[in-house]
């Protein structure tokens, strides 16, 4: 499923896209792309936020595609009309824009009613105190609130709840830990939905998975490895239960100070919170199958929901508009501009080449060799910008003449797998174990580069090891 | 610091200092009932030994409340037991009473000024641990009439959140069928001084800043306070709990307080742990309100 403005205008633009683009130039491009990997993934050295790197480079790809390329200027067909608007708009992709605008403008409204926080303490409560139960339960909040709302904001309540709560049960020993586990399960957790984690929007919007299609496919992998992560964290971070009734009491006692209510300004707005999330969930889950809505797409829905529980703050909206990360959306519009001027330069059939060698190894060697390899990239650079260029690529690249690659093709769930689960080797690979890593200095935790990799290996060899036996199996 | 360390110090810090905030307030402090007991109370007067003896009786009469489930050893000291402050000390040290009973300006003259307590006490409330009630001078008050109870007693601090030990005393004082009155003034000319800092910072909304910031103070003492109610009436004590939570000038305020309610004891702590003084409350609050009973802890 392609956004309906792409969907309308590709074709129109298809027709620019040359095919006889000098080597050289395609080159020249290949290699301002590879510049733009490399300074993603120096982000922290240059200290400067990802949408003015991507910026730079859209507006360098667009100049100089200007000069050197035959771009699709326009005028476009968008509904049986001729519409003129600069290239550089529907070189976007604005169904991914909106859904992600569109989500996290919802999720921030509904984190105000309270309830995000109300359930993070029920469960805490629910622990009695206990290390091993927090851990599972902490654990267990952690893939569901990554795979709901995202996988940043899981971290952020997780790990801000993980610091406090350990603090009162005099733990704060196993916050490094904890928090560890916490992050890596926000990749595992962002793994099962189709709107958990953006390389999981991208890709399957390139693919066509609906909701329900992604979450059949990928929830089994998803509890086996959140099992597994625990399991092994527990042991890796030497989390016992606590031995005696006493010190099982003083715990009880501890964890019985939370109120869980007392984040919530209002009863009523947090029933309505309540009740929109459930809704949001199945509205996105049935956004495909809904007449109507299924044309006005994932993004329509996420904005609609946004919108109305904007009401409950009618007259302070402009808080919740400055609290959007524009420095992501901005990531991706000029990362859409950057790879469609790529597109047009030949780079994307020249990097597709090389991946069509690795995928002619065959149905298991091929795909484990994507995926591992989707991983090893994503480790250490931006997943964003991989899981775009794949998509893009392996788009164009047919299973036969005429016959597109389906939903289930396990190259396209190769990507997947690989661009999250490459974000749990490094504190680099993933925007939320960057959260973990935030939190544990907060507390005055050292925890360096290599100290995370060092740590954090274990469970993502593990993962991956998990996910290539999954694939291989399942698709 | 690497860089790595630079960005990681930079990723969603606001967010996660909100949510820490939020599961912070979320974390509520309950009080802890627990029965004071006092077993021993040393009645300390300047006069001989048959007025000491009155003043004696008229403490026992006041404190009629510590009857209750206990049976208290009384030792009254009269005048000339000690001339001096080390004398004093000396007798409490050989006593070890459970509460200190007595009056302002001991072997002075000076009570009728209203500048300070007297040597004596000041010394008493700082070098011993054992709690002081200061009862009003017997040269102010008739020797004649009726001798007021604990009827109304009232806990008086800036801070009440996680006191249990005021609240403890403060309930132990309080006459069957009383009323115990919690109280939390929270200091005004302290938190002007901070938003005038506030003022002057631009990423800082000051409004917004100190509505938030007396409604979080506010708010934890209503909770403590709430949890004080519920642990008595889990106690079975006979008595009733009222909560009083402001912020204004200190004295104004209580003085206001002291008369709306008709205290009959105040209970305050008077150990400052930063300074070999009186608790900064406590000294310009006792020195003020001469006419009502003070238990100092």
């Amino acid at each position: 499923m392609t956004s309906p403005v792409l969907a309308v205008v590709t074709p129109q633009a298809a027709e620019h896209v040359a095919s006889d683009i000098p080597l050289s130039i395609t080159l020249l491009f290949a290699a301002i792309l590879v510049a733009l990997i490399v300074s993603l993934a120096l982000e922290e050295k240059l200290h400067a936020k990802k949408s003015l790197i991507v910026g730079l480079y859209a507006i360098m790809s667009l100049l100089l595609g200007a000069i050197l390329l035959p771009l699709p200027y326009g005028p476009y067909l968008i509904g049986g009309h001729e519409m003129s608007m600069p290239v550089y708009i529907p070189a976007i992709d604005w169904g991914v824009i909106t859904i992600i605008f569109g989500a996290s403008l919802f999720v921030d409204v509904t984190s105000r009613s309270g309830l995000f926080t109300w359930i993070a303490i029920r469960l805490t409560k629910a622990s009695s105190g206990d290390p091993v139960r927090l851990l599972w339960l902490y654990g267990l909040m952690t893939v569901v609130f990554s795979a709901v709302l995202n996988n940043v904001t899981a971290m952020i309540i997780v790990g801000s709840l993980t610091a406090v709560s350990l603090d009162k049960l005099k733990r704060s020993d196993k916050l490094l830990g904890f928090l560890l586990v916490e992050g890596l399960l926000t990749n595992i957790g962002g793994l099962l939905t189709l709107i958990s984690s953006v390389p999981n929007i991208i890709v399957g919007t390139a693919a066509d998975i609906s909701f329900v299609a992604f979450f059949y496919r990928a929830s089994p992998f998803v509890v086996v490895t959140t099992v597994a992560t625990l399991l092994l964290g527990a042991k890796l971070f030497g989390l016992v239960g606590l031995a005696d009734e006493d010190a099982r009491a003083e715990a009880r006692s501890l964890v019985a100070g939370f109120d869980e209510n007392d984040g919530i300004e209002s009863r009523g707005f947090f029933w309505f919170g309540a009740a929109m999330l459930v809704l949001f969930i199945v509205a996105i889950a049935t956004t495909s199958v809904m007449p109507f809505v299924s044309d006005l797409g994932m993004g329509f829905v996420a904005m609609a929901f946004a919108v109305v529980m904007l009401i409950r703050y009618k007259n302070d909206v402009d808080q919740f508009y400055r609290a959007v990360d524009w420095d992501l959306l901005g990531f991706f519009a000029a990362l859409f501009v950057v790879i469609n001027v790529m597109e047009h330069a030949q780079v994307l059939a020249l990097i597709g080449q090389g991946v069509e060698r690795v995928v002619d190894l065959g149905p298991t060697l091929g795909t484990g060799a994507v995926m591992v390899a989707t991983a090893a990239f994503s480790s250490v650079t931006d997943n964003i910008p991989l899981a775009a260029m794949l998509a893009k690529i392996i788009s164009g690249m047919p299973l036969a003449e005429g016959v597109v690659r389906p939903p289930t093709d396990p190259l396209w769930w190769a990507v997947i797998f690989g661009a999250n689960l490459g974000g749990n080797i490094t504190p680099i690979g993933s925007a939320s174990t960057l959260v973990a890593v935030t939190i544990i200095h907060k507390h005055g935790l050292r925890l360096s580069f290599g100290g995370f990799v060092r740590k954090a290996l274990p469970f993502a060899l593990m993962q991956i090891a998990i996910a290539v036996l999954y694939l291989l199996w399942v698709f | 610091m690497t860089s790595y360390d630079h960005r990681s110090h930079g990723i969603g810090v606001g967010k996660v200092d909100q949510f820490e905030s939020v599961f912070r307030a979320a974390v509520k402090t309950r009080f802890e009932y627990s029965a004071v007991q006092v077993e021993s109370v040393l009645v300390v007067s300047d006069r001989d030994e048959r007025g000491a003896a009155e003043f004696g009786d008229r403490v026992r009469t006041r404190l009629a409340v510590l009857k209750r489930g206990e049976n208290i050893r009384w030792r009254i000291v009269h005048g000339g037991e000690y001339d001096s402050v080390p004398a004093l000390l000396e007798l409490v040290e050989a006593e070890r009473p459970g509460l200190i009973c007595t009056y302002r300006h001991l072997h002075s003259d000076s009570w009728q000024w209203p500048y300070t307590l007297g040597e004596y006490i000041d010394v008493l409330t700082q070098v011993t641990s054992t709690p002081i009630m200061v009862v009003p001078h017997p040269e102010r008050q008739p020797e004649v009439g009726a001798v007021r109870g604990t009827k109304v007693v009232m806990a008086m601090t800036d801070h009440v959140m996680g006191d249990h030990a005021l609240v403890n005393w403060a309930a132990r004082f309080t006459a069957e069928g009383g009323r115990l009155v919690l109280s939390n003034v929270e200091d005004a000319s302290a938190l002007d001084r901070f938003i005038e800092a506030v003022g002057r910072i631009p990423s800082i909304d000051t409004d917004s800043t100190r509505v938030a910031i007396v409604d979080r103070l506010e708010r934890d003492a209503r909770d403590f306070m709430q949890s004080c109610s519920e642990e008595i009436v889990r106690a079975a004590l006979p008595i009733s709990v009222e909560s009083m939570v402001a912020h204004g000038h200190h004295l104004t305020e209580y003085s206001r307080l002291v008369e709306e309610h008709e205290a009959d004891l105040l209970v305050m702590h008077t150990k400052d742990e930063d300074q070999l003084a009186m608790h900064g409350l406590a000294y310009p609050l006792a020195i003020e309100v001469r006419s009502v009973p003070l238990l100092l802890l």
